[in-house]
């Protein structure tokens, strides 16, 4: 890359604007890489946080919770396994309304068995099996909610006080709150809950075992990743932030294809030149290809450092991002990829280029 | 020097010395609208190592074509370019590539310098492309570039040297190449009539230090008076004009 590094040291006015765009186009990708962490974060971080592998949930349900309405009866196939820890799990949404007039909420309320493996405090197993309430994400705490706060569930009317706090999550972007699952089974069925769960909370175990013990309750079985798509609006707003990310590779392929195809016309004589002074055509596609790699890298570097900027200042506001470096390394990478399949559409000429053209010689 | 018309095609030097570059029976043609336009006709030529070569014709007459043969910057339709030894028409596009690399240099009209690169770093691309190691590639240039006396403008990018200046650049690029062959297109026509002189003694002084075989297509008296052979290309074969002593 003996000309390439000179070209970009010497001619760095030329280099700019292009090096401007991709940084901006990076700035743009870590920003939305943020967002669609954040997003995802705030649809499914409650459902993530809890210690489980699987739920079964009911035929059809499509990994929706309120899809979902199974009798006791299904935990029974899943009780009977080996090492494998099985629970039954309330799901739904619920308006709390604060009976001093504070600000109601919504709320992720999930009803479990105080003695389940979902329960991983003691002080909390003790709170659920006291009087019923609720233990909220420890974020509310953060806007003033307090413990002995009493709030009334619309619908329902049922009237549960604050009981105390646990890890902060959500779910379907509403913050996330427990109660016992005899709790929960009041506030969505009323005196006609005759023991109706959402889900079975499976831990452990055997797969194809898991599958037979389905089958043998009529149960459909799926992993915890594949319920967060059941999380309202995660599926559309991940679909969303991966459509706008792939737009912005095609769009800085282009871009970068486009500038580097103007630069090779430019430079059509010199490279007959190089090729006239006995440069091979592979000579002349490294230099090329390096003194693209360094530029994109080193503008996308620059791009994804003020996005990221960006996430940590718009996050403290308590927007929806997150800054996530696995994902804006993501972004990184397939910034220089993109920017490399761009400018091979220009490279490709550059093989075409003849030696004669030095001489002012069209073949 | 007095030059007299000869219509008898004398493109060999009688010299015994085995030539550097010999152009056998070359022959190009052009598409021209339904017609066929030959611009080289079963063209000869020879030129022995240390040689100086001049050659003029008319605009058109296919000068720039004959150079490119020569200079292996693309094939005849027929013929044979033979270039050190190595004839070059069976030879695939690599290895021509690595005869180019390794015999030939050019010097241009306008010096053909690459913008973003200074005066000694022009000399040290062709040490690179050549695979040489930096250390030795410094040395090097620095020394070609003081034997065409700008040692001092070494650090100088082209844009800061005067035309003179930079075909001097030119022509220690092409000497830094050690080649057999140098092949000059019109090197002095840019140039005033002293700098023209200083371009064409330093061509023709390091032809003749180096062993070089140089073809130099140019119709000033600058490169004329240091010609060993002025050739005319007419109807597209190579007459000679008259001949230097």
């Amino acid at each position: 890359m003996f000309l390439a590094l000179r070209d970009l040291r010497r001619g760095s006015r030329r280099f700019a604007l292009l090096g401007a765009v991709i940084a901006l186009v990076a700035v743009l990708s870590t920003v939305l890489s943020g967002l669609a962490t954040g997003l995802v974060t705030d649809g499914i971080s409650g459902l993530r946080a809890l210690p489980l592998d699987r739920l079964a949930l009911q035929e059809g349900a499509q990994a929706t919770f309120s899809r979902s309405a199974l009798q006791p009866e299904v935990l029974e196939p899943f009780e009977q396994l080996d090492g494998v820890e099985v629970t039954p799990l309330g799901a739904s949404f619920v308006n709390a309304a604060a009976n001093n007039g504070g600000l109601s909420l919504d709320l992720a309320l999930f009803g479990i068995a105080p003695e389940s493996f979902l329960v991983t405090r003691n002080d909390a197993s003790d709170a659920l099996h006291g009087e019923p309430g609720l233990i909220l994400g420890s974020e509310l705490a953060d806007e003033g909610v307090k413990v002995g706060d009493r709030y009334t569930l619309v619908g329902s009317d049922i009237e549960l006080p604050v009981l105390g706090f646990t890890f902060a999550g959500t779910y379907g972007h509403a913050p996330i709150a427990f109660t016992s699952l005899e709790t929960w089974q009041r506030v969505q069925f009323g005196d006609s809950a005759k023991g109706r769960l959402s889900a079975v909370a499976l831990k452990g175990g055997d797969p194809a075992d898991i599958n037979a013990a389905a089958k043998a309750a009529g149960v459909e079985v799926i992993t915890k990743s594949a319920a967060y798509a059941g999380s309202p609006g995660f599926t559309a707003e991940t679909t969303t932030m991966s459509l706008i990310r792939s737009f912005l590779l095609v769009i800085s392929a282009l871009v970068i294809g486009a500038f580097f195809t103007v630069l090779t016309v430019q430079r059509t004589r010199q490279i007959g030149l190089l090729k006239a002074m006995g440069a091979s055509n592979a000579y002349v596609l490294r230099d090329g290809i390096g003194q693209m790699t360094i530029l994109v890298a080193l503008a996308t570097a620059a791009g994804v450092l003020v996005g990221a900027a960006l996430i940590a200042l718009v996050g403290g506001s308590g927007a929806p991002v997150e800054l996530n470096l696995a994902a804006i390394a993501t972004v990184a990478g397939s910034l220089v990829v993109a920017g490399v399949l761009g400018s091979l559409v220009a490279f490709r000429r550059i093989t075409q280029i003849e030696p004669a053209i030095a001489l002012g010689v069209e073949s | 020097m007095s030059l007299s018309s000869n219509t008898e095609p004398a493109t060999s030097h009688p010299g015994n010395a085995p030539s550097a570059l010999v152009v056998s029976k070359a022959r190009v043609a052009y598409p021209d609208g339904p017609d066929v336009r030959v611009v080289l006709d079963d063209l000869d030529l020879s030129v022995s190592p240390g040689e100086i070569v001049v050659i003029s014709g008319e605009s058109g007459a296919g000068k720039s074509t004959l150079l490119t043969i020569a200079g292996l910057l693309r094939r005849p339709d027929s013929g044979e370019v033979t270039v050190a030894g190595i004839p070059t028409s069976a030879l695939s596009e690599r290895q021509l590539t690595v005869v180019r690399r390794d015999h030939l240099a050019f010097v241009y009209q306008s010096a053909n310098l690459l913008p973003s690169l200074t005066a000694v770093e022009q000399l040290e691309l062709v040490g690179h492309i050549r695979g040489e190691k930096p250390s030795t590639m410094r040395a090097r240039a620095l020394e070609t570039l003081a034997a065409v006396d700008l040692a001092d403008r070494a650090n100088q990018l082209p844009s800061q040297l005067s035309g003179g200046e930079r075909q001097r650049v030119g022509i220690a690029r092409a000497l830094m190449a050690s080649p057999s062959v140098l092949i000059a297109d019109e090197p002095t026509a840019s140039l005033d009539p002293e700098r023209a002189a200083v371009v064409a003694e330093l061509l023709a002084g390091a032809a003749a230090a180096n062993g070089i075989a140089t073809i130099i297509v140019a119709h000033d008296t600058a490169a004329l008076a240091h010609a060993d052979r002025h050739l005319r290309l007419e109807g597209g074969r190579l007459h000679e004009f008259a001949r230097t002593v």
